[in-house]
């Protein structure tokens, strides 16, 4: 056995999935060379701390901490989604009022500064001008 | 009652039953967090945050992938993005080392043969060196190494998590491999000459 071949096994050694023949191979070549038994050693620990850290379990009271954060979560989300509407709706109607108020005001303003409507007489009202009919002039020679 | 009977009640509105996907799947994904953050308290903080993620994008679980694949998606982005980003920076985590002490974190010990200190010393040097291995691994290595590792999931299942292929898992699983052989071979080495000098 070759040490590349040696370490392609050590996943399949510490699984205890090499048939026993391979199982030999790889223990002899391990005794032989020095590189090959340091990374077996070091993989052992490895699996050794590894294997340590999934022993540790969870506190038995997770679930129940885990639904008590989502209920807090929920109810939480559901006070401020509440408070939300109950500023958003009044703070909507009062802007859409204001709004209201404001276009009255421009359109007004619009009709009331129209330069026809300020600055142009009627027809009907220079026909009515009795001066533009009889001159003063006139009415003083007679 | 199977995953997709569970789901199809707590979209209905029987919210209740999701406790019954967190007792199911609650070690499993403590687990998996315990390979990132190798600290019980942080992992199950991290457990907490993974079924809180999982409950509020329930909705968008199509069924395309199995809910346990699914949420080991979820719990491998929750734990990468907490070991980018830790909880407590690193130095306040070293200064509440000093007033608390090592022996705070019980499970450190590994339940190794012999009982005398120099020997307890030792295994925990060697436990410290391997969990920072794994831990200086890049994300995807990591990812692969510890869902191989701490899980014991085939290659399949792993690529499916991944979002890759079985190639990629077995690549990934080499080259880790590789890395934490060429970290690891200095430090025992290295600890007993130390030893010896003092």
């Amino acid at each position: 056995m070759n040490c590349q071949l040696c370490q392609e096994k050590s996943d399949a050694y510490f699984g205890g999935m090499l048939p026993p023949d391979m199982r030999i191979q790889v223990e002899d070549h391990l005794v032989k060379c020095s590189g090959c038994a340091e990374i077996y050693r070091i993989e052992a620990v490895a699996m050794k701390v590894i294997g340590e850290e999934k022993k540790i379990l969870p506190n038995p009271f997770l679930a129940t901490r885990i639904m008590t954060r989502i209920e807090s979560a929920e109810a939480a989300e559901a006070l401020t989604t509440t408070s939300l509407k109950g500023i958003v709706r009044p703070a909507l109607m009062t802007l859409s009022l204001a709004a209201a108020i404001f276009l009255g005001v421009v359109l007004g303003n619009i009709y009331n500064d129209s330069p026809e409507s300020v600055h142009t007489i009627p027809v009907e009202l220079s026909l009515m001008d009795d001066a533009a009919i009889e001159s003063i002039d006139a009415l003083s020679t007679e | 009652m199977n995953d997709a009977e569970i789901i199809k009640q707590i979209l209905g509105g029987n919210k209740d039953s999701f406790r019954f996907l967190v007792e199911r799947y609650q070690e499993m994904i403590f687990r998996t967090c315990m390979g990132f953050v190798h600290n019980r308290e942080d992992a199950e903080d991290l457990t907490q945050e993974v079924f809180i993620n999982a409950y509020r994008s329930l909705s968008g679980f199509k069924g395309e992938a199995s809910f346990a694949t699914w949420i080991y998606r979820i719990a491998v982005n929750a734990s990468l993005n907490r070991v980018r980003k830790p909880a407590v920076p690193y130095v306040l985590q070293r200064i509440g080392h000093l007033f608390l002490g090592e022996n705070e974190r019980e499970w450190d010990l590994p339940d190794f043969d012999a009982d005398d200190p120099e020997s307890q010393i030792i295994r925990q040097e060697h436990a410290d060196w391997i969990r920072n291995a794994l831990d200086s691994l890049p994300g995807k290595q990591r990812t692969a190494i510890v869902l191989s590792r701490y899980e014991d999931l085939p290659q399949k299942r792993i690529a499916e998590i991944m979002g890759t292929t079985e190639g990629a898992v077995e690549s990934l699983l080499q080259r880790a491999k590789a890395n934490l052989r060429k970290k690891l071979s200095s430090y025992p080495k290295k600890n007993k000459n130390q030893r010896r000098k003092k």
